[in-house]
């Protein structure tokens, strides 16, 4: 392989790692915060794409345009499923974590099937849009527009996922909320209200994800399984519920994938990430930045 | 539901004794035909499309029209007194599990006199195997998987090409082009790591090897992966005279838009139809795809020669809003071949059926696709099923090749 | 009569009503249905072995039905022997792959430990594809011969098939069962309930874990080879993917997770529910019958938190048992 050959890989992976992360972080930081593990997370980035779809068919408004519009729509379809599902699964006595796995599960066939209902299996995607298709040739290193914007986007949510963690009251009371889930009751926090918040931002977060997607990728009613299974990994990777981690681990995974597949048989690249994430755990087993 | 239930097992149980005179006195006389296609999952799209295909078919085989296609003429099936075509449609999930079992209640609860499918080769092979239990006749429509006639059964049919004849269409249009000068040295497979992209692939190596040319990447994939950045950049690496793509709807849009974003403006593309024959792809990529190069089992351009074709595809226009491709001509025309020989069988029964699918003899230019015939030998499969090619020019298919029915040269190479 | 003699009677009367269930119910579909009924009632009570009474939430099973489905199929395919081995050796295979697998991963806790499942299976499939000395992609077809119990292929006759599930669901039920009264029963939900606690009064924690696996893959592998021969043809993506690992924890968490009824109570309400919302509702291609499907799994999951089984006794607790 030539060096720009491998450059190109190297920056794909990056490029792609980013999106991951972005794709990531909100499941890591909803399972931070009350220790759910969402299993309908990649339909709710299904959710997202058809939204900007639906928007800029309706509007004909360029996707980036629509961004804030469709982020906003996952925050409230975030604290949503928190009040309408979530919460209830939190009540269980018993087996709590399996509860919950199998209600977002349900829910995750339910809006599959929703989106079946309402949009047709139809392959959709946005064929025109301001950077849809354009690229930046950096001596040879193709770095395409669209998710050069979605690393961008994403780096700029870690960012101010940062400042919000560290210097807001809902940062705090976040913290606080996943410290000690009994205490917070007592100083006055409502539970209930920072719980809806953190699904509200974890699913807008995959939401941003989505409208990043949209402009490059194809929008079906299943896109959501494979990207939500390497979410898992990511999150896992870098240690469930921290946020450090899962960038780390996102880009970490987005240069393996990229350079497995040239040097493994590409259909096997999946392997070179899977027994990475067995390799560090089996070594750190709360994954690279997670407290046990 | 009850009554019509109940009407439909007594016309089964005495089509064998009542002369059809009869039958048609009593008014109840239908033809139920099972079609089992992917209706849920990451394939619904092929089977919704299939559902508009098929309900095209039946509602030309049910009205009397003025084309020359098997059993348009006339309203219903003259052979049965005029009985019309009901279709039963059921979800297979592209489990060949769930597959059998609806075969199976099709045909054991809905009376289905034979069943059409089934999209994914896996599935066909279960489904067929359940028809051949219960002697009820598969058509075949769109499984191209070369292994499914090679499995010795009796009541197994697929009138159009497989995988093998595909791959040699694609390699004799090559040859062609060679043989007038063009330079075509190199090949790069693509293809996904499915039983079609194995079949596929499979055929296109032996065939390179058998005719002189070089495989210069040869690249499985997984199927519906986030990102086929590295892969495409191995291709731009090896670029070769000629790609060809095995890929389906998803892999073949990334695969397009990623080498675009590559800067990767493939010599020739020759695909093995699938993905390249959705309007979804042409609908997202098409601006890079012009003179693209696929093999098809139908073209619309020669409706010019046969107007039925364009008869037709207004039909299922009018309910898909899409015009006929690869997949959806060849679920149209299983089921017309199928009426056909119900027609001349004169039964509901299975057996009597096969028989008469067995003595099958229609010539092509009574079919809406290139064959040049519709016949089927001992194995179930109709020989004369040869593709063409098609090319995407200026946003519409046009036929290049082989020369009998081209109604253009191939432009060559496709980005200079 | 104690309570253990009750549910040994209990287990007579189900099996004796299923048995006979073959001669009352003649439609195809039908029966097909109660086959997958109990051969998921089987399947997830070899899940809950580990992930119910062990409390180790393995979501990667499918790669132990898968190695018993490849395992069976190879073997009667390619030399043309019995089923019957074929699926025992498979199970022995799972089960030493799993002794082999649990090593290293049982010193993962929680999701780490579940996620670490999924992707060693998902490893499993990747490589099945592409192996192409069983086939790859293309997967195995079973020879298509005559109806025969040392085959195990009936090629209309479903009764046999619902006698063979209805067994494996049996032999399973009474590991289970023998299994809840004896020692490695109590270590194991002391590992599940509190494995430091459990550590320091003297329970071997890691070897528990590791017979749990055992056995409850070795059993998986059973089922992986009956659904081979059950079906005669396989593929990668019909007995290796993530759908299987779910659809074994789903019944045992729907009917009661740890409890010796709740897989075949989870099974019978899951099962028929998936198979008739598809074949009555799925052929019209418009997502209707995955919205009452997933609405469904939500609201039991949702309602009854300790499975479908707490209906039936209000004040039992899946781990109550002292």
């Amino acid at each position: 392989m030539t060096l720009q050959a491998f450059l190109q890989v190297l920056a794909s992976g990056l490029l792609m790692g980013l999106l991951y992360a972005l794709i990531a972080v909100g499941l890591s930081l909803i399972f931070g915060l009350m220790d759910v593990v969402n299993f309908a997370h990649g339909e709710f980035l299904m959710v997202a794409m058809y939204a900007t779809f639906g928007l800029w068919l309706a509007t004909s408004l360029d996707p980036v345009v629509l961004m804030p519009a469709v982020t906003a729509l996952m925050f409230v379809l975030g604290a949503l499923a928190y009040f309408g599902v979530v919460r209830f699964a939190m009540r269980a006595r018993t087996n709590v974590g399996m509860v919950q796995i199998f209600a977002t599960f349900g829910l995750a066939v339910l809006i599959q099937g929703l989106a079946q209902f309402f949009f047709s299996p139809d392959y959709r995607s946005i064929p025109k849009s301001w950077l849809g298709g354009k690229t930046l040739d950096i001596a040879g290193v193709f770095l395409p527009l669209p998710q050069v914007f979605g690393g961008l986007i994403s780096l700029l949510a870690f960012a101010g996922l940062y400042l919000l963690m560290d210097r807001t009251d809902f940062g705090k009371a976040l913290e606080a909320t996943r410290e000690d889930q009994g205490a917070v009751a007592l100083v006055g926090i409502d539970r209930n209200r920072v719980f809806a918040l953190g699904w509200g931002l974890g699913v807008a977060l995959v939401g941003l994800a989505g409208v990043v997607l949209a402009i490059f990728y194809y929008i079906h009613p299943h896109v959501g399984g494979p990207f939500a299974l390497i979410a898992y990994v990511v999150v896992a990777l870098g240690g469930f519920g921290s946020v450090f981690g899962a960038l780390a681990a996102g880009l970490i995974v987005g240069v393996i994938e990229a350079l497995a597949a040239t040097v493994l048989p590409p259909a096997m690249k999946s392997i070179a990430v899977y027994l990475l994430y067995l390799g560090v755990v089996f070594v750190r087993p709360s994954g690279l930045f997670g407290r046990l | 539901m009850i009554i019509s239930r109940r009407a439909a097992l007594i016309g089964a149980a005495t089509t064998g004794v009542l002369p059809v005179s009869k039958l048609l006195a009593q008014g109840t006389q239908e033809v139920v035909i099972g079609a089992i296609y992917p209706m849920s999952g990451s394939n619904a799209q092929v089977g919704v499309d299939a559902r508009h295909a098929l309900e095209t078919a039946a509602e030309i085989i049910n009205t009397a029209n003025a084309i020359d296609l098997p059993t348009a003429k006339a309203a219903g099936l003259p052979g049965l007194g005029g009985a019309k075509v009901r279709l039963v449609f059921a979800d297979h999930q592209a489990d060949p599990q769930k597959g059998r079992a609806e075969a199976e209640r099709l045909i054991t609860q809905d009376k289905v006199c034979s069943i059409v499918g089934a999209f994914h080769s896996s599935v066909s092979n279960t489904v067929s195997v359940a028809c051949e239990r219960y002697a009820v006749p598969y058509m075949c429509a769109d499984s191209s998987s070369p292994s499914l006639h090679r499995r010795n059964l009796k009541f197994f049919f697929r009138p159009a090409a497989h995988d093998e004849t595909f791959s040699k269409g694609m390699f004799d249009f090559l040859d062609a082009q060679r043989a007038a000068g063009k330079k075509i040295e190199t090949l790069a497979l693509f293809y996904e790591d499915t039983i079609f992209g194995t079949d596929s692939s499979n055929t296109q190596r032996k065939l390179a090897q058998e005719r002189g040319y070089k495989v210069t990447a040869d690249i499985k994939y997984r199927a519906n992966s986030p990102s086929l950045t590295a892969e495409v950049q191995q291709l731009k690496t090896a670029n070769a005279d000629v790609l060809l793509p095995s890929s389906y709807t998803t892999d073949a849009i990334l695969l397009v838009k990623t080498m675009g974003e590559l800067g990767y403006k493939p010599k020739n593309i020759v695909a093995q139809a699938a993905g390249f024959s959705e309007k979804a792809v042409f609908d997202a990529v098409g601006d890079k795809l012009d003179g693209l190069i696929s093999r098809a089992s139908f073209s619309l351009d020669m409706a010019a020669k046969r107007p039925s074709i364009s008869y037709v595809n207004d039909k299922f226009k009018a309910r898909a809003g899409r015009d006929l491709n690869d997949n959806t001509s060849r679920q149209f025309m299983a089921l017309l071949i199928l009426a056909d020989a119900i027609n001349r069988a004169k039964s509901l029964e299975g057996e009597k059926i096969r028989a008469a699918l067995a003595a099958t003899n229609i010539p092509g230019s009574e079919t809406i696709m290139p064959w040049a015939k519709v016949h089927f030998g001992p194995d179930g499969q109709n020989p004369d099923a040869d593709p063409v090619l098609i090319q995407y020019l200026g946003g519409k298919w046009v036929t290049v090749a082989p020369k009998d029915v081209a109604v253009a040269v191939a432009k060559w190479p496709m980005n200079p | 009569m104690t309570h253990r003699q009750l549910q040994l009677v209990l287990l007579s009367g189900v099996v004796i009503a299923l048995a006979i269930l073959p001669r009352v119910i003649t439609d195809v579909y039908m029966l097909n249905v109660l086959v997958l009924t109990l051969m998921y009632a089987a399947l997830s009570q070899s899940w809950n072995i580990l992930g119910g009474y062990c409390g180790q939430i393995s979501l990667g099973h499918a790669l132990y039905f898968g190695v018993g489905a490849y395992a069976t199929s190879v073997f009667y395919a390619s030399f043309g022997i019995t089923p019957w081995l074929g699926a025992l050796a498979g199970g022995v295979i799972s089960m030493l792959l799993a002794l082999g697998l649990g090593y290293p991963c049982f010193r993962l806790k929680g999701h780490y430990f579940s996620i670490a499942t999924i992707v060693i299976a998902e490893i499993g499939l990747l490589l099945v594809h592409n192996w192409d000395a069983v086939g790859g992609a293309l997967g195995i077809q079973w020879p298509i011969g005559p109806d025969s119990w040392v085959t195990l292929q009936f090629a209309r006759d479903k009764a046999p098939y619902v006698y063979l599930a209805l067994g494996l669901f049996v032999i399973t039920w009474l590991v289970t069962y023998w299994i809840e009264d004896s020692r490695w029963g109590f270590w194991w939900r002391a590992v599940k309930d509190n494995p430091e606690a459990a550590e320091s009064l003297g329970v071997e924690v890691f070897r528990s874990k590791m017979a749990a696996a055992a056995l409850s893959a070795f059993f998986t592998a059973l089922g992986g080879g009956f659904y081979a021969a059950f079906v005669s043809y396989i593929d990668p993506e019909s007995v290796m993917t993530f759908r299987f690992s779910l659809l074994f924890a789903l019944p045992a968490v729907l009917g009661g997770i740890g409890t010796l009824w709740g897989p075949l109570v989870g099974a019978a309400v899951l099962i028929p529910l998936t198979e008739i919302t598809r074949s009555y509702m799925g052929g019209s291609g418009n997502g209707l019958d995955l919205i009452i499907y997933g609405a469904l799994i939500m609201i039991i999951s949702l309602a009854k938190p300790e499975g479908i089984l707490s209906l039936f006794h209000r004040n039992a607790k899946p781990d109550a048992r002292p």
